[in-house]
C-alpha cells in the first residue's frame, strides 16, 4: 500500500508519462469532465464517473481497420507506448471486464487486444463519487486501485504490472486508514442491484406488457445516446470510402436504437418499431445476455440515464417497469 | 486525442459538443455535461457532426469551367477569373445585375463579409440567404408585431412553463434537443398542445392535438382568439399597458367563431374552444413554430396571428413565455443578424435610411452605398429567368435542391452568365458553376454561430480544410482585395467580430473573449452587459406590443380532380435539408436511404400501393418516382415527401408562389396525384 498527496499522484502520472500513454479523468475547458491526457486540462478525479465512457480507450467512436491502395494493405500500427488508463469505478471495471470476455471470444477482435492487452487499468474509488460521495473499493479488473480520502490517496496494487508502476512510491504506514474503505464499501446500499435483478426477472417471465414498450418506445428520439455512453455496448459498423488512392475501412460505434441496424436487405426490419428497439435494448442487457454470457450486462454506471434527453435510460426505465408490472399480484402468478 | 469545443453545424438549436481528434483527423464527439441546452445529451446528427468531414468528395482545389469542363485551377486563377466575371456583369449590365447568396452554414464573420462584398465592392444590395427560404415570414411578422424578429425567449424558459402550444413545428426530428426539452416540460405537467395534421411524436404526448388542414393556422388562429376575447380570456392589463391597435384586432377576429374557424380548418368547434381555454387559462404559455407556420404563401400572416395571440394573453416579455420560432440552420439567425438580407446590414439597420448608409459608408471606406433594398433570393430566381440577373455568386447554398419548383431553379441558374459556387462538396448547383470555390467546412475554421435563442458561440478549428480549401472569410476577402477593394484584410474573425460589433448594437458588447465558453445571448450592447435571455421584458423593441390583424387567404394551389392530394414537404430526423453532409455520413445515410412518400394506408389500400413498392407522385410542375411508406402519421388526402434526395427530388413539384411580404415559397402545400408505378 502507497500514500500520496494530489502533488505526489500527480508527479507520479507525469512520471509514468515516459513510458506510458496516460489518460485519466481531467476537466475541459467548459467544466466538462473527459478521459484525456495531462496537457488536456486539470485532473479531475473527483466527481465519479466520466459520463463519456471509460472503456472508449480500447474501442473509440472510430477506428481505422486498414487501408487498401493498388500495391499493399496497410493495418493500423499498435499504439507507440501501452496506455495507462485511470478513473474506472467498480462498475466501470466489470463492463471492461465483461467486454474483454467479448472481445476475446472467437475470433479474437485484433483492434481492440491492440491496445488492450498492455495496457495499465487504474480504478479510482473511495471518497471521491459526486459531491465527496463513497464508491465502492473493487479489485476485479484494475491493476491499481487509487483509494481517495480526505487526507489524499492511498495506492493498491492488484497486479504485477501495477506493483512495479508503484514500486518506487512512498509506503503507507497507516492500517487503519485501509480500513475505513473497507468497512465504508462493506455497508453500501445495494439498491440498484436488487432493482437490476427484478427487472431482470420480470423480463424473463416475459410479465412486462408490449404497451409498456410502446410508452417508452413514444418516449425516445432516436440520440443513440444510450448506446453510445454504455460501456458494455460493443455493436459497431463498418464504413468504407473509396477514392482514387484505394480503400479506407473504418468501424464505428453503432447503435441498436437506429431503425437501420436490423433492417434486411429487401426492407423488412424485425426491429421495426422503437418500442420493439427499446425493448431490444434492455432486454438484450437484462435477459439475453445473461442467457449467452452468464451475467447481466448492466452494471448500473448510470451513464444512459445521464445522457439521455427524454428520461428512458435503464435506470429509469427498470424504475418504471418495476414499479408498474413487479407488483405482488405479478409475484404471485409466477 | 484532443477535444475541442465547438458548435454542432446542423439546426439551429445551438447545442456545444467537443470534437474529438487525433492526428489531425477527427475521430468522434462528447456533448458538453455543462452547456445549458446540450447539457450532455446530443441527437444522433450531433453525435455524428464529425463522420462527414475528411469523406473523399471534398473539394481540395479552386475549379474553373473550360470547354465545358470543370478543371482544376490555382487559387490566384480562380480568383482572378470570379472578379473578372463579376465585374463584368457589372460593367455590362450594371450593379443590380449581380446576385450574393449567402449561407445560414456559415459563420457570421462569413455572412458579415459577404454582405460587405456585395454592397462595398460590387454596389449591390442583392445578398440574401436562406433564411428567405425558412423564416422570412417570421423577420417581417414578429418585426411587426414587436419590433424584433428573433425568438423572444429562450430554450431554458421551457423549464418554467405552465402550457407549449407547437404549431408547424416537428420539433423531436428538427430541433431534437428542444423537443425533448418540451416532452420533458409535458411528463412534469406542462400542458401541451400540438397543432399539425401530422401525428407527430410530440402528439403522442399531448393534451390536445389539432389535426387542422394544411394551410388553415390563420382560421385556426383567429377563432382561437374570437373564444378568448368573447369569453373574456385576454390579459385585460397587459393589453392596455403593453399593446396598441386592439380594437381592430378584436374586429377582425370577431367573425370566426368557432364554427367558422371548424368549417376551414376540419376540426370541431370544440376541439377550438378547448385550445383557445387551455391556452388564455394557462399562467405562462410558449409559442413554438417553425417552418409549418411559415413556409406559406401567406407565412406571415400565420407569424402575425402567433404573435396576435401571444399579446392578446400577456405571453410576451417574461419567463416561460414567448413566441418562439425555431430557426432550422445551425446560423440562420446569424446569417439574418449579420444583414445577409436585401434590406437591412447587420443589425436589422435598413439600407433605405440614409444615416445608417452613412455610417457603414464612413466605416468601410469608399463612396455611397446603394440606397434601393435588393432582391430576395426567391426573387433573383425569377429575375435569373428573365434576363435581369446575371451573375450569381452562391457561397454554400444548394438551391438546385432546396428551391421551390426545381425546374424553374435549374432554367434560372442555366440562364446565368457567370455563376460561382463556394463549397465543401460539388453539389448539384456547384456542377452548374462557372468556378468553384473550395472552402473549409466548420470544424476547419474559427468563427460564430448565432443559435436560434440568440446565443452567439465561438466555432473553433480543430482539423485542417483538405487540399487547397479556405475559409469563406479567407477567400471573400482575397476576392475584395484582388478586385482592389481596401478595407478587407484581417487577422482572423476575431477582428472582423471587433468591426461587427462597432457597427451592430444588439452585438456591441461581443468580443471572442466574451464568448467563452457557452456564448452570449443578444442583445448585448455593451462589453460588460451579460446579455438578454428574455425579450421585450419592460417594452418591445417597437415600444408598444402592436396587434396586427389577418385576413384569412387560402393556399395557392388546392386539391382538384386532376391533382387530388395534398403535398406537403419537409426533413427527416437524419438527413440535413440537401444531404451534402448527413448523406456522406455511414449511421446517418443507413438510416434514411433513399427518398419515399408517406401515405396514409386508407389511400394506399384504394391506389393498391403496397409498403415500399414505387410510387409516381406528379405535380403541375414536375413527376418523381418514390417509396410508399404507408403511415398513420399523416392524415388520408395528404402525402410528405422529404426534400433532401436528388433522385426523388420533392422540389421538382412544389409551387414556387411567394408570400407578397416575404416571398418565401409554399412549400408546405401543392397538389399533387400519386399511383402505384407499374
Amino acid at each position: 500500500m502507497k500514500a500520496l498527496s494530489d502533488g505526489q499522484l500527480l508527479h507520479f502520472f507525469k512520471c509514468l508519462e515516459k513510458d506510458w500513454e496516460v489518460r485519466l479523468p481531467v476537466t475541459l475547458p467548459d467544466g466538462t469532465r473527459t478521459l484525456g491526457s495531462l496537457k488536456d486540462g486539470p485532473i479531475a478525479l473527483l466527481g465519479g464517473s466520466l459520463p463519456a465512457k471509460p472503456t472508449g480507450a480500447f474501442f473509440p467512436q472510430e477506428e481505422e481497420i486498414f487501408r487498401l491502395s493498388e500495391r499493399e494493405l496497410r493495418l493500423p500500427l499498435p499504439p507507440e507506448r501501452p496506455l495507462f488508463v485511470a478513473g474506472f469505478t467498480s462498475r466501470d471495471l466489470a463492463s471492461l471486464l465483461f467486454i474483454d470476455r467479448f472481445f476475446a471470444d472467437d475470433p479474437k477482435d485484433d483492434l481492440y487486444f491492440r491496445r488492450r492487452q498492455s495496457a495499465l487499468v487504474a480504478a479510482v474509488t473511495g471518497w471521491c463519487g459526486p459531491g465527496g460521495s463513497f464508491i465502492k473499493m473493487t479489485s476485479k479488473g484494475c491493476d491499481l486501485e487509487l483509494l481517495r480520502d480526505e487526507r489524499g490517496w492511498l495506492l493498491l496494487s492488484h497486479s504485477e504490472a501495477g506493483r512495479q508502476a508503484t514500486q518506487e512510491l512512498p509506503e503507507g504506514d497507516d492500517p487503519l486508514r485501509l480500513e475505513r474503505f473497507v468497512a465504508a464499501s462493506a455497508s453500501q446500499s445495494n439498491d440498484d442491484e436488487l432493482l437490476l435483478s427484478q427487472a431482470a426477472e420480470l423480463l424473463r417471465a416475459d410479465l412486462v406488457p408490449d404497451s409498456f414498450w410502446n410508452e417508452i418506445g413514444d418516449r425516445c428520439i432516436l440520440c443513440t445516446g444510450c448506446n453510445l455512453v454504455c460501456p458494455t455496448c460493443t455493436c459497431f459498423g463498418i464504413r468504407d470510402w473509396r477514392s482514387a488512392s484505394g480503400v479506407e475501412r473504418i468501424r464505428m460505434w453503432d447503435s441498436c436504437q437506429l431503425e437501420g441496424f436490423m433492417r434486411e436487405a429487401g426492407g423488412h426490419n424485425p426491429l421495426g418499431s422503437e418500442a420493439l428497439r427499446s425493448r431490444r435494448r434492455i432486454h438484450h442487457k437484462l435477459a439475453a445476455d445473461l442467457m449467452r454470457w452468464g451475467e447481466i450486462s448492466c452494471f448500473l454506471c448510470g451513464r444512459c440515464d445521464a445522457t439521455c434527453p427524454t428520461g428512458i435510460g435503464i435506470v429509469s426505465v427498470m424504475k418504471e417497469m418495476v414499479a408498474r408490472h413487479g407488483g405482488p399480484a405479478n409475484q404471485r402468478s409466477r | 486525442m484532443k477535444r475541442t469545443l465547438t458548435v454542432c453545424p446542423y439546426c439551429g438549436t445551438g447545442c456545444m459538443l467537443y470534437l474529438v481528434s487525433q492526428g489531425g483527423r477527427l475521430v468522434g464527439v462528447e456533448p458538453s455535461s455543462t452547456h445549458p441546452v446540450s447539457r450532455g445529451s446530443l441527437c444522433v446528427k450531433g453525435w455524428n457532426a464529425h463522420a462527414f468531414v475528411h469523406h473523399p468528395d471534398r473539394l481540395t482545389s479552386p475549379l474553373v469551367r473550360e470547354k465545358g469542363e470543370l478543371r482544376p485551377a490555382t487559387w490566384d486563377e480562380a480568383i482572378t477569373v470570379v472578379v473578372a466575371g463579376l465585374k463584368g456583369v457589372q460593367d455590362r449590365h450594371g450593379s443590380d445585375a449581380l446576385m450574393f447568396a449567402s449561407s445560414a452554414k456559415a459563420t457570421n464573420e462569413e455572412n458579415y463579409l459577404l454582405m460587405k462584398l456585395a454592397r462595398r465592392v460590387f454596389a449591390t444590395n442583392n445578398i440574401d440567404h436562406c433564411a428567405r427560404l425558412c423564416h422570412s415570414s417570421t423577420v417581417t411578422g414578429l418585426t411587426d408585431c414587436f419590433g424584433s424578429g428573433a425568438m423572444t425567449n429562450s430554450i431554458a424558459c421551457l423549464d418554467d412553463t405552465d402550457l407549449i402550444f407547437v404549431i408547424g413545428s416537428n420539433t423531436t426530428e428538427q430541433h431534437p434537443l428542444i423537443g425533448s426539452r418540451i416532452m420533458a416540460a409535458a411528463r412534469r405537467g406542462a400542458r401541451l398542445i400540438v397543432a399539425d395534421n401530422r401525428r407527430i411524436r410530440l402528439a403522442r404526448h399531448a393534451d390536445l392535438h389539432l389535426r387542422h388542414h394544411n394551410g388553415s393556422d390563420v382560421a385556426l388562429l383567429n377563432s382561437m382568439m374570437q373564444v378568448i376575447i368573447s369569453q373574456g380570456l385576454t390579459n385585460l392589463s397587459f393589453r392596455e399597458r403593453r399593446t396598441e391597435n386592439y380594437p381592430l384586432l378584436a374586429e377582425s377576429v370577431a367573425e370566426w367563431t368557432p364554427e367558422r374557424g371548424a368549417a376551414v380548418t376540419g376540426l370541431t368547434p370544440g376541439e377550438i374552444v378547448d385550445a383557445a381555454r387551455l391556452f388564455a387559462g394557462a399562467s405562462s404559455a410558449m409559442i413554438i413554430y417553425a417552418m409549418g407556420i411559415t413556409q406559406h404563401s401567406h407565412g406571415v400572416d400565420n407569424v402575425r396571428c402567433c404573435a396576435n395571440l401571444a399579446l392578446l394573453t400577456g405571453n410576451v416579455g417574461r419567463n416561460g413565455a414567448g413566441v418562439n420560432p425555431l430557426r432550422g440552420q445551425n446560423n440562420v439567425q446569424g446569417g439574418c443578424d449579420m444583414g445577409a438580407l436585401p434590406e437591412y446590414y447587420s443589425g436589422y439597420q435598413s439600407v433605405g435610411d440614409p444615416a445608417i448608409r452613412q455610417k457603414f459608408a464612413r466605416y468601410w471606406g469608399g463612396s455611397d452605398l446603394p440606397a434601393t433594398p435588393g432582391l430576395p433570393l426567391t426573387r433573383a430566381m425569377d429575375a435569373a429567368l428573365q434576363g435581369r440577373i446575371r451573375g450569381m455568386f452562391i457561397m454554400g447554398e444548394n438551391p438546385l435542391l432546396s428551391d421551390p419548383d426545381q425546374t424553374h431553379a435549374r432554367l434560372a441558374l442555366e440562364k446565368l452568365d457567370f455563376l460561382v459556387v463556394q463549397e465543401i462538396f460539388l453539389t448539384e448547383t456547384a456542377r452548374l458553376a462557372h468556378v468553384v470555390l473550395p472552402s473549409a467546412c466548420y470544424a476547419e475554421k474559427e468563427g460564430t454561430f448565432t443559435s436560434t435563442e440568440r446565443r452567439v458561440q465561438l466555432v473553433r478549428k480543430v482539423v485542417e480544410p483538405p487540399g487547397e480549401a479556405l475559409a469563406d472569410w479567407q477567400i471573400i476577402s482575397a476576392l475584395a482585395r484582388s478586385a482592389g477593394c481596401g478595407g478587407f484584410s484581417y487577422d482572423g474573425p476575431s477582428e472582423i467580430m471587433a468591426e461587427i460589433a462597432v457597427l451592430t448594437p444588439q452585438y456591441g458588447g461581443i468580443t471572442y473573449e466574451r464568448l467563452a465558453p457557452h456564448g452570449l445571448q443578444w442583445p448585448c450592447s455593451t462589453p460588460d452587459d451579460p446579455g438578454t435571455p428574455i425579450l421585450h421584458r419592460e417594452q418591445f423593441t417597437c415600444g408598444l406590443g402592436r396587434f396586427s390583424p389577418v385576413t384569412y387567404r387560402p393556399p395557392a394551389e388546392l386539391p382538384d380532380e386532376e391533382y387530388p392530394f395534398v403535398l406537403t414537404t419537409g426533413r427527416t430526423y437524419c438527413h440535413w435539408h440537401t444531404g451534402t453532409m448527413t448523406r456522406r455520413t455511414h449511421l446517418l445515410d443507413r438510416e434514411e436511404r433513399a427518398p419515399f412518400v408517406e401515405i396514409n394506408p386508407l389511400d394506399a389500400t384504394r391506389l393498391g400501393l403496397r409498403e415500399r413498392e414505387p410510387a409516381r407522385v406528379t405535380s403541375r410542375r414536375g413527376s418523381i418516382i418514390v417509396a410508399a411508406r404507408i403511415s398513420t402519421i399523416v392524415p388520408p388526402g395528404v402525402l410528405f415527401i422529404p426534400f433532401h434526395f436528388v433522385e426523388g427530388a420533392a422540389n421538382l413539384l412544389t409551387n414556387n408562389v411567394l408570400d407578397p411580404e416575404s416571398s418565401i415559397p409554399e412549400f408546405k402545400i401543392c397538389a399533387v396525384s400519386v399511383r402505384r408505378e407499374a
